[in-house]
């Protein structure tokens, strides 16, 4: 799935992983996802599908593959979730996948502080998706901006840092 | 166009597949009432599709039925009103007929209950061109046995004498021209007198003293002298009456309808002719009294 598409740019450089390691990722983050669920608190704080869709669109730069990964992600995500219907972190992983592949090829995505904005913009673009969803399809009064939401988005942002670092060991060497 | 493509080629895949989902959650999703939202959205959008289709429809088809409803009520308009026209037209003739019906109906009763007297019924078939000159033309002839002099009634009354015979028609004096005359005695007293034309729709009463008893109303019969007219059939009724010197001068209202004759009854007999008295009071009145209805016992027949 990941192959499928056509990089939008051909001289822009795009980082190939190991075999296996992108699904491998995506499924541990899933699992780590629903770990996390258990303790309640952590899964709203850390949202570890969101990273590694933001994370795997930047360094890909294929729109195309960006957004079949976010939105293969987010159905996962649904999918795992007692009470979510099926595409609701679906649409928002496919929208943030797309704009992350497509911003991976314009700005710089491997400084520690690039990527911490960049988490933490993606942040909070994925949770007014989240929110507008909620109110046209599930007429919910989700809140598009909170200060809770903030400070979440700074945690996210700054465990994103170390978790990025950390994938990239996972890149094959060009 | 093959850039172009490419360029949006992911934009568009994006669209697809965000539509996708968001139609994957309407379908899992339930509003109101319990009903799927994709439900809604798909009869919200079916909706004035429909509502615009009908619309054109029943407009469209409602002009058109209204047009050719239009068209047929147009042509079926004509058709009744020239139905109307032929109708009223044979209305008209039908009452025509009826009236003719009924004025021979009663000659024939009027003949048929003066058995002594011989008639022939005829039809008036035109007038004089002359304005001063009252006679009238029937359509029966010396061919039918008809001579001058003959006496011309209807059931109401005296019409006139023939004053000349042509082979098919034959021509009437009337009872009010000026050159008329006819023996008449008043009903009641048995005064006599001579009803004269004047040239005026009215004749008159020549020759009743002034000192008779004269009021409107008075019945005038013939007196039968003339040898014309049967004795005692109306002549008219005194319409006025004016102390004159040596005569008075009394205007008389001709029982028959002189102005709108259409058929007569021609007295074929010059003998002197007596009408039978009526037995019944009730048909005493006039000879014409017994005409108005036909009974079993006088059927009508048809004119001779």
């Amino acid at each position: 799935m990941l192959n499928v598409g056509e990089r939008s740019d051909p001289n822009v450089e795009v980082h190939k992983f190991y075999g296996g390691a992108v699904p491998a990722v995506c499924l541990l983050a899933l699992v780590f996802q629903a770990f996390l669920h258990k303790y309640g608190r952590w899964s709203e704080l850390i949202d570890l599908p969101l990273l590694v869709t933001i994370y795997f669109g930047v360094s890909r730069r294929n729109p195309v593959t960006g957004l079949f990964l976010g939105g293969t992600i987010g159905i996962l995500q649904d999918a795992l979730s007692h009470d979510n219907p099926i595409g609701m972190y679906g649409i928002a992983k496919t929208i943030i996948g797309y704009l992350a592949s497509s911003i991976g090829g314009r700005i710089d995505t491997e400084h520690p502080l690039s990527r911490f904005a960049l988490v933490f913009v993606f942040f909070h673009l994925n949770q007014v998706i989240l929110a507008i969803t909620q109110r046209v399809l599930l007429n919910h009064s989700a809140p598009l901006f909170t200060l809770r939401l903030f400070l979440d988005s700074l945690v996210t942002a700054a465990f994103a840092v170390p978790l990025f670092a950390l994938l990239d060991r996972l890149r094959r060497p060009s | 166009m093959i850039d172009t493509y490419s360029r949006h080629r992911p934009f568009a895949l994006l669209a697809i597949v965000v539509v996708a989902q968001v139609l994957l959650l309407a379908f899992q999703i339930k509003g109101e009432h319990d009903v799927r939202l994709i439900r809604y959205w798909a009869v919200a959008l079916v909706t004035p599709l429909e509502r615009a289709g009908t619309w054109t429809f029943s407009k469209v088809g409602g002009a058109w039925g209204g047009y050719v409803g239009l068209r047929n009520a147009r042509a079926e308009n004509d058709r009744m009103r020239v139905e109307l026209d032929q109708l009223r037209l044979r209305n008209r003739e039908l009452e025509s007929q009826a009236a003719e019906a009924q004025r021979l109906t009663a000659l024939m009763n009027f003949r048929n209950a003066h058995p002594e007297a011989t008639m022939l019924a005829a039809q008036v078939i035109g007038s004089s061109a002359d304005p001063t000159s009252h006679t009238l033309f029937i359509n029966r002839g010396e061919h039918d046995r008809l001579r001058m002099n003959m006496g011309v009634v209807t059931p109401d009354g005296i019409v006139g004498k023939i004053v000349e015979v042509l082979p098919n028609t034959a021509q009437v004096l009337l009872i009010n021209d000026k050159d008329s005359g006819v023996g008449a005695l008043f009903s009641a007293t048995r005064t006599h007198g001579v009803v004269r034309g004047s040239g005026d729709p009215e004749p008159r009463m020549d020759y009743v003293v002034s000192d008779e008893k004269v009021q409107a109303g008075d019945a005038i019969v013939t007196s039968g002298e003339d040898r014309i007219f049967p004795k005692d059939f109306p002549i008219g009724t005194v319409e006025s009456a004016k102390a004159a010197n040596p005569f008075q001068v009394i205007r008389v209202q001709p029982s028959a309808r002189l102005d709108r004759l259409e058929e007569v009854l021609v007295l074929l007999s010059q003998q002197e002719v007596v009408f039978k008295k009526p037995e019944a009071p009730a048909a005493a009145a006039a000879p014409g009294a017994a005409l108005a209805q036909p009974s079993a016992a006088n059927p009508p027949a048809g004119p001779q």
